[in-house]
């Protein structure tokens, strides 16, 4: 192992209790890989993973809209499209064209907590993936003229996004009633004045402050060699200098426990339709799994309480959606239902009601349990049906609050669920005081 | 002056910027050799009722990828009821006669899995995902499905109303309108041309056609079934004999209908699409049928003509000329044909010079030889990808399908690379030659009222209603 890497801390999972050490419910995870860190602060997850010839590469900075302070806002997803737009070595769209080149496929997204950079590409392109993106760590080129150009793509993102979503508006306006709190309320594409107002010096601003090796994670799954790829990561990212500590971010604070009911004026909106939430326990504290499991048994899938209730027997709606949201360290259980006129939007709610008095009062079947873990089960392991799930699990999981050492026990905490602890924590939270419901009118 | 020395001063920190820089990061490196591609065998056996099952073994994940392929598509749909073989493909999983429809989708969801019926021109294609310790039960919903369907009314009436609505919805989008009217074009006589019907056809489905259809296709030595996870071929083909050996034999005919002729004559389509914004171009022709060699120097041709970002039509009408959304070229083929098409989206202002940009660049492929850099980039671009369209356990599943029922063999899989590496200019030349020179149909779906007036230019135009039904023609402008 080369003197120049400061290896922190090296380990391999799994492996290291074999599948077979393993009870056959948490199969699929853990596989083997090696987790440890540059000493600019750089954590480097790297998985062998010889199924085909290829690698994925993620590289994940540890910032998203709810970073951005007021006035600002737009400024993650801004600088999202920025780094497609050249750095001291690679030209404008350059990133995009060097990858399709050579047959991989190239994307980026944005969360409210993470941004993700990611590649797939045959396996023996691995140093050229490594080359981009640690040029638009190291030297991002930002200047007036690219952030006006962003500026504008955002903006005409945001007027296609208003004109073509009929439940555009009302959707933020319902974030803004069921996350109190300014950092978690707005929405990642920002508003259009804060877009406005940006400034190339805000974005350089932005970009120092996260887009630096100590608030990175790389990622890197497939047909590689270990040594081979620590020598590549060493070669390109090691030199990039450690940025400043990223600056603070404050817990939310304790929610006010009170019902909300609200009309909103849609004008695009094609009929009648109702947003309804419940603020729910944080992500991965210890009601939130029996909360997940509820999820499926109330609204995912075609066969779960209220699709088979509202669409399929009573035509109650003709369109329904939602489920468990987190946002870093808040969650919320949303439903969204369009509905055929006022009145069918006022029987719908009462239906809905039903089906959670109905939970709050009845333990759920065995069977009915079995069913939503099932579900749950393939969902979870088919994060892990490509090199690029896999990275993209590893980085996000290595900011999460579980962390990787812990994450091999996590679905088991989901299998585990009882029915007692769904109906005491459908009780506890699916409260009227826990409760916002923005009634959508047709303006 | 001042902005002289501060040009100079730029420069310069520039300079001092690049040279200080490790040398490495200047220029891209240089990759590795590229490691050979191992896909797992395709094991395969054909079972006393003549149902032929393969296997991929994978054996990471805890699924298995079923595919079950009934080789009765849209084609096979009678010419008194076009939609046929799509509305059997979707009324399979809607109860049998001892459970309902809601029922079967719970005993699907209570095993994790997932089951979807999608219906091409040659075949109906049924693809179920579950866990892979549900294999048992899996089998028996689907020996259910296949054994004792109910085609209730209820549930027929159901899909009509989905069906319906689903193609109202279709008929609303531009890239949907402008490929169903360039294929009907193609397609004219040709059993292929069922499958662009419009909504009304919908209702005149009736209970006796499904089953009709459902006797007479759905049969066990007109299928192919295709098992990718953690199995082998003797496990998998004792338990779906277990399962589904029940599933009775029935001699038919399938012939091969022969390829249409591909168009010659100048033909330029404009279907009116009321509020559409931009103008959707839509240009093509009858290629090869599946298995054909020409596959290979084509799927070349394509990547230096459309199939990137970096491919010629892009780089002219969107970089150079700044004309389109985007333009790019496709194939798809069929057991019959194929077909190839460049889609683009432009401005209504400059449709004319946009077609007449796309009609010289096929001419282009067609008349001078492609450049090496462009030849080796697309052949990069083509074996760089193909492990990319088999990573998923499902793409894979059906990939293999396809393999195994149109018998496409090694060619199509191990030796995938080695073909594509053996394109040379010669071969792409002589395939676009081939298939580039004769006459393409244009097909333009935009609204009439913001696009008439850049049509004029048109020597002749085919107009037609947003159903496809034609109106009438108009000769420089004028209508005859």
């Amino acid at each position: 192992m080369s003197k120049n890497i400061l290896v922190v801390w090296s380990f391999v999972l799994l492996v290291l209790l074999g599948f077979s050490a393993l009870p056959d419910e948490e199969a699929g995870f853990p596989f083997p890989l090696t987790q440890y860190q540059l000493k600019n602060g750089l954590k480097v997850i790297i998985s062998e993973d010889y199924s085909l010839p290829l690698v994925s590469v993620v590289l994940a900075y540890h910032v998203g809209s709810i970073y951005e302070q007021p006035g600002k806002t737009g400024l993650a997803y801004l600088l999202e499209n920025m780094m497609f737009m050249g750095s001291l070595n690679i030209g404008p769209m350059q990133h995009i064209s060097y990858i399709n080149r050579i047959g991989g496929e190239p994307n980026a997204s944005t969360t409210e907590d993470i941004t993700y950079f990611y590649e797939t590409v045959p396996s023996n392109q691995l140093a050229l993936v490594l080359w981009l993106e640690s040029d638009r760590m190291k030297s991002l080129e930002i200047n007036a003229a690219k952030a006006e150009k962003a500026k504008q793509t955002l903006l005409d993102e945001i007027g296609q996004r208003k004109a073509g979503e009929p439940y555009f508006e009302s959707s933020q306006a319902f974030d803004r009633l069921l996350y109190p709190e300014f950092a978690y309320s707005h929405p990642i594409l920002g508003g259009e004045e804060d877009i406005r107002n940006l400034t190339a010096e805000d974005v350089k601003n932005f970009y120092t402050s996260y887009y630096i090796p100590n608030n990175s994670v790389l990622s890197i799954v497939g047909n590689v060699n270990l040594t081979k790829t620590k020598e590549l990561v060493e070669k390109y990212f090691e030199t990039i200098p450690q940025g400043k500590e990223v600056p603070l971010f404050l817990p939310p604070k304790p929610l006010e426990k009170k019902q909300v009911v609200q009309v909103f004026q849609e004008s695009l909106a094609p009929a009648p339709a109702f947003h309804l939430g419940y603020r729910i326990a944080p992500p991965y504290s210890p009601d939130y799994y029996s909360l997940v499991i509820l999820d499926y048994i109330l609204l995912k899938e075609r066969s779960s309480r209220l699709y088979k209730r509202l669409i399929k027997k009573e035509s109650l709606a003709f369109y329904l959606s939602g489920g468990i949201e987190k946002r870093k360290d808040v969650a919320a259980f949303k439903i969204f239902a369009m509905n055929n006129n006022d009145a069918m939007v006022d029987i719908c709610q009462k239906a809905i009601f039903s089906e959670i008095n109905k939970l709050k009062t009845n333990y759920v079947s065995a069977a009915e349990l079995q069913k939503a873990k099932n579900m749950f089960k393939k969902d979870y392991v088919n994060r892990f049906s490509t090199p690029l799930e896999k990275a993209l699990f590893l980085a996000e999981t290595s900011f999460s609050p579980v962390s990787l050492e812990n994450a091999p026990q996590e679905l088991g905490k989901y299998l585990r669920v009882t029915p007692f602890e769904i109906i005491g924590n459908i009780n506890r939270y699916f409260t009227a005081e826990n409760s916002i419901l923005l009634n959508v009118k047709i303006r | 002056m001042k902005k002289v020395f501060l040009l100079c001063g730029l420069i310069f920190f520039h300079l001092v910027a690049s040279f200080s820089q490790e040398r490495f990061r200047k220029s891209p490196p240089f990759p590795e050799p590229l490691q050979p591609l191992q896909l797992p065998a395709i094991e395969s056996v054909r079972l006393g009722n003549g149902l032929t099952v393969a296997v991929a073994y994978q054996k990471n994940l805890p699924f298995i990828s079923l595919e079950l392929l009934v080789l009765a598509g849209e084609s096979s749909s009678p010419e008194s009821s076009p939609g046929l073989a799509t509305f059997t493909a979707g009324m399979l999983s809607r109860g049998t006669q001892l459970i309902s429809a809601l029922e079967m989708e719970e005993r699907i969801e209570s095993i994790g899995g997932s089951f979807s019926a999608t219906t091409s021109l040659d075949y109906s294609r049924f693809s179920f995902f579950f866990l892979d310790e549900n294999l048992d039960q899996a089998l028996e919903l689907l020996s259910l499905m296949l054994l004792q369907p109910a085609f209730a009314d209820k549930e027929i009436v159901n899909l009509k109303r989905t069906e319906y609505y689903d193609i109202l919805q279709k008929q609303r989008d531009p890239d949907y309108v402008s490929k169903r009217q360039l294929l009907r074009i193609l397609f004219k006589s040709h059993p292929y041309q069922k499958s662009l019907y419009n909504e009304d056809v919908i209702k005149n489905i009736s209970k006796d056609d499904i089953l009709t259809f459902f006797g007479k296709y759905y049969r066990p030595n007109n299928s192919v079934l295709v098992l990718a996870g953690n199995l082998n071929l003797p496990t998998a083909s004792r338990k779906v004999s277990h399962y589904l050996n029940m599933w009775q034999k029935k001699e038919l005919d399938r012939p091969l209908p022969p390829p249409p002729g591909p168009n010659n004559i100048e033909r330029v389509c404009f279907v009116d699409l009321p509020q559409a914004k931009d103008a959707t171009l839509v240009i093509g022709n009858v290629i090869f049928p599946l298995a054909d060699p020409d596959f290979f120097p084509f799927s070349v041709l394509n990547q230096v003509l459309g199939g990137t970002l970096n491919s010629r039509l892009l780089m002219n009408l969107r970089e150079s000329k700044e004309y389109a959304y985007f333009a790019f070229s496709e194939i798809e083929l069929f057991r019959s044909c194929g077909v190839y098409f460049v889609t683009a989206k432009v401005t209504p202002s400059v449709c004319f010079a946009s077609v007449q940009e796309i009609l010289k660049e096929l001419e282009r492929m067609a008349k001078e030889k492609v450049s090496t850099s462009e030849l080796e980039q697309a052949k990069s671009y083509l074996i760089g990808n193909f492990p990319l369209q088999l990573h998923r356990l499902d793409d894979l599943a059906r990939r293999i399908s396809e393999i195994v029922a149109f018998s496409l063999g090694e060619e199509h899989w191990n030796k995938f690379y080695e073909n594509i590496m053996l394109v040379d200019f010669g071969k792409v030349f002589e395939v676009a030659e081939k298939y580039l020179l004769p006459k393409p149909v244009v097909i333009i779906v935009g609204d009439k009222n913001s696009l008439f007036d850049h049509l004029r230019d048109f020597e002749k135009l085919e107009i037609y209603d947003a159903k496809g039904v034609y109106r009438y023609a108009l000769t420089k402008g004028v209508e005859k």
